[in-house]
């Protein structure tokens, strides 16, 4: 801890890039994350383009929920990047309350998607019943993965907040919400591919 | 670590955010001619997600570097949908 | 005196290690040179294991269907009293190919040498994330065991071929192996995962902690090779993690996106895979090449010739490298439009790869050289890359590829390439930074046998191929003698047998050369090759943290020989003596 904490101060004076190491290495990450889903979204816009009867089966995804979940998304990052300014303001307890907060959406969204699969998979959509299930279940499937491993970051964060450990690593509060909002912008494309166009 | 850094107006972002979709939602309902709604709702979906990398991400507050990381991929994902588009879409 | 330069003394440079305890010193340690030793355990295990199914394959392409010696103990429905069954070859043939590419050669030469190597390279006390570069071995180790794992569940491993192409891998039915090929899914993407850590460490250690006066243009030529096959594994690897979840799915819940019959694309798992696959043949060879470029100047007694070339090529070849994946698909049944333009990249990039090998042998002309044991690995990594480079040169073109691509003479290429990185760049390295790692000096006449006994074989092994595969011996069969026309060229094929056990049994001077020296070896002293890079200004082992304190860095890492000093090596953070100063 007081290692990497001492890393951290070091290279802002040294030879580095003045880009604190935390930042720089989600960053580093966020880039491999960028050509992960773009290789899936690409590949389904190509499949997509080259079948373009998928649009009946795009007919039977709920647009109402989609759009709800949008939202809810859409709200979760900016819970987050008020977390981050109540750090910046020294702010500790309404930083947890923001924190919470974004736990609890992120909750909510997964508990939407899974409602809305559930009524999928009963309406006899599987991912095998053709090749738009197929890619709906593989993206909104990998990006709830990454939804859960945000939940999974924020709560450690937000459980050490409680228990007053966060006090001098408050920065990663950013580096969190870096990711998150990542998260957030692959459903800003996943809704109109899936849902909208 | 943070601190000497602006922090945007982000309600204002998230008000933004949330108009553009529900401006993306309307323009589907509406039955324009199919090119034209892909070309309006994708721009959207660009715009929306150029506010949040820009604002709540912070990406125009950093360096080269941090921009590069963000770009350099997009390229490439441009490259791989691109060389694939022969071999995937037109069979 | 660089305490009053960097203004503090780092807090923990002192060592206190001692009192971790042996669980947090020797298994579960964030210190990067203990996690290098780890990776280094891992990768050596496995080499011995994708030696012996290479062994394997050997005797069969030898003696078709005759037992192999030695393993009539593997149980039925693998082997049949020693003898090896097609299914079982053509998993033998798959897991050759993973193992040494995903946990021999990633393993050894970015796990090993870059966690070693970057942190003391560049003065740093230890990588940024520390305890995510813990993770990220555990994740390996973890992975190791999946694929280990895989060998045994029913059905037997993975043997669909190391590329796993569509349909053969997306449905059990096609090769009968059901969970094997699960597994080695499985097994891949914590494997990724595990590097996908490692590289992210690796780029913001890099970055972020160089010492003062460590400017990018004074790094360690080995340092800019691990950077650059970071940068090209983080961004190749999304679509091929993105094509294993979606291989997954075909296997497991009847999706189609590679199966034709239900409307999916076989070549969109090429495309997926040889995306990274290309990256990746770089993401291995450029830390091999590293370790040749670090180690020739220093027996040369010379700087390296053109050092910015050297940086300019391997950043264009990292470029380019994105953009020549389909040559791996000429004869798949591309979109022939396709073929010019990869034809024309594929070629391009051997233009940076020639500025660095003519770089490696203008640093030798005219130096003093010596021959100790690393320096002999350099230049064989020099010798049998030449090989494998101009052979690549024939791959490239689409019309000579379309020939030649599914024979032995693209096995011998690709092992010529490899093998060079992976094995004379990987025992250069071991060689070379043995003394650094473990404290102690290994044998040079053990170290010598090792090198002639390789060097001399395995071209042995792999220049015979190049014959077999222009006269039509398809790559991946499993019984030559069933064809008429490769009967004549059967003799080759059991010299070549023999010459891969020798070649095998050759690696026994350096087994033993490494357990005995890490016990009984000279104690090494700090620098024993007398070289300049920031590693050698520190003990051998270097304490937990590394330096003293962190040094301050002069000049660039090749400067041997001047005329201004008395030695003919000059430390990177040696102050060169200011000259007699007149009165005052």
């Amino acid at each position: 801890m007081s290692q990497t904490h001492a890393i951290e101060s070091r290279t802002d004076t040294l030879t580095g890039t003045g880009i604190p190491s935390g930042r720089l290495g989600v960053w580093w990450f966020l880039a491999s994350e960028i050509i992960l889903f773009g290789g899936l979204i690409g590949t389904f816009i190509l499949f997509r383009h080259g079948n373009p009867e998928w649009v009946a089966a795009a007919e039977h995804l709920s647009l109402t929920i989609g759009t709800i979940n949008t939202f809810v998304l859409l709200t979760s990052s900016l819970t987050i990047v008020m977390a981050f300014a109540a750090v910046d303001k020294g702010d500790s307890r309404r930083m947890r309350t923001w924190l919470f907060l974004t736990i609890l959406l992120g909750f909510v969204f997964l508990g939407i998607k899974a409602f809305e699969w559930s009524t999928e998979i009963g309406a006899g959509f599987i991912p095998s019943t053709g090749g738009f299930w197929s890619f709906y279940y593989a993206m909104t499937g990998l990006h709830a993965l990454h939804v859960m491993a945000g939940i999974v970051i924020n709560t450690i964060l937000f459980i050490s907040a409680v228990l007053d450990r966060l006090k001098p690593h408050e920065y990663r509060i950013e580096l969190a919400g870096l990711y998150w909002h990542f998260v957030d912008i692959v459903w800003i494309f996943l809704f109109p591919l899936l849902y909208l166009a | 670590m943070a601190g000497e850094k602006a922090h945007p107006n982000y309600v204002a972002v998230w008000f933004w955010l949330v108009g553009l979709m529900v401006a993306s939602v309307a323009i589907s309902l509406f039955h324009f001619s199919e090119s034209a709604t892909v070309v309006v709702i994708f721009t959207i979906a660009v715009v929306k997600a150029v506010l949040v990398a820009l604002n709540f991400m912070h990406l125009r507050f950093e360096r080269l570097l941090i921009y590069s990381l963000a770009i350099v991929p997009l390229l490439l994902f441009f490259i791989l949908t691109a060389v694939l588009f022969p071999d995937i879409a037109s069979h | 005196m660089s305490d009053s330069v960097t203004g503090k003394a780092p807090p923990e440079a002192h060592p206190h290690h001692t009192d971790l305890g042996f669980w947090r010193t020797y298994v579960f340690s964030t210190d990067h040179k203990t996690i290098a030793k780890q990776y280094l355990a891992i990768g050596l295990f496995w080499a011995i294991v994708g030696g012996l199914l290479a062994y394997l394959m050997r005797w069969q392409l030898a003696y078709p269907e005759t037992a192999v010696p030695g393993f009539g103990w593997v149980p039925e429905p693998h082997m049949v009293d020693g003898i090896i069954p097609p299914e079982f070859y053509n998993m033998l043939i798959t897991m050759h190919g993973t193992v040494m590419v995903f946990f021999v050669a990633m393993p050894i030469l970015l796990g090993a040498f870059g966690n070693f190597l970057i942190p003391l390279m560049i003065g740093a006390q230890d990588m940024a994330f520390p305890r995510l570069n813990m993770l990220s071995v555990w994740v390996l180790a973890f992975s190791s065991v999946v694929l280990l794992v895989s060998f045994f569940v029913p059905g037997g491993a993975a043997a669909s071929g190391w590329t796993a192409y569509a349909p053969l891998s997306a449905k059990a039915v096609y090769t009968g192996v059901d969970w094997g090929q699960n597994l080695w899914i499985i097994a891949l993407a914590l494997e990724f995962a595990s590097f996908l850590m490692g590289g992210v460490n690796f780029l913001t250690t890099a970055i972020n902690m160089r010492a003062p006066g460590l400017s990018l243009f004074r790094l360690p030529l080995m340092v800019w090779m691990e950077l650059t096959a970071a940068v090209l594994f983080l961004l190749s690897v999304g679509p091929l993690i993105a094509g294993a979840v979606m291989l997954l799915l075909d296997r497991l819940a009847g999706t189609s996106f590679f199966l034709p019959e239900g409307g999916g694309h076989p070549l969109l798992w090429q495309h997926l895979f040889w995306f990274f696959g290309h990256p990746e043949v770089y993401v291995i060879m450029l830390p091999g090449m590293g370790a040749a470029l670090e180690i020739l100047p220093v027996f040369s007694r010379k700087p390296i010739f053109g050092y910015r070339p050297i940086v300019y090529s391997t950043i264009a070849a990292g470029i380019l490298s994105f953009v020549v994946w389909a040559h791996h698909m000429f004869p798949s049944g591309l979109d022939p439009r396709l073929a010019m333009p990869f034809s024309f990249t594929t070629i391009l990039i051997s233009i940076p790869f020639a500025i660095i090998v003519f770089a490696m042998i203008a640093t030798l002309w005219g130096g003093s050289i010596r021959f100790p044991t690393p320096m002999l690995y350099a230049l064989g990594t020099l010798a049998v890359f030449i090989v494998g480079g101009l052979t690549g040169i024939f791959n490239g073109s689409a019309p000579a590829d379309i020939y030649i691509h599914d024979t032995y003479f693209v096995v011998s290429h690709f092992h010529y390439t490899l093998f060079s990185a992976v094995f004379f760049g990987g025992f250069a390295g071991i060689y070379y930074w043995f003394p650094k790692m473990f404290g102690r000096m290994m044998n040079e006449t053990l170290g010598k046998i090792h090198f002639w006994l390789t060097f001399i074989f395995f071209n042995a092994v792999f220049f015979p191929m190049f014959f077999l595969g222009a006269g039509g011996m398809m790559r991946r069969i499993y019984n030559p003698l069933q064809y008429e026309f490769l009967q004549s060229l059967q003799p080759l094929n059991v010299f070549i047998t023999y010459a891969a056990i020798v070649l095998f049994l050759g690696q026994l001077p350096f087994v033993v050369n490494f357990f005995w020296s890490l016990w009984a070896g000279k104690k090494a002293e700090q620098n024993p090759w007398e070289a300049n890079t920031l590693e050698w200004t520190t003990p051998s082992p270097p304490p937990h943290g590394n330096f003293e304190a962190i040094p301050v860095v002069y000049r660039g890492p090749y400067e041997y020989s001047l005329p201004e000093v008395s030695e003919d090596w000059l430390p990177q953070d040696r102050p060169v003596e200011p000259r007699p100063v007149p009165a005052g």
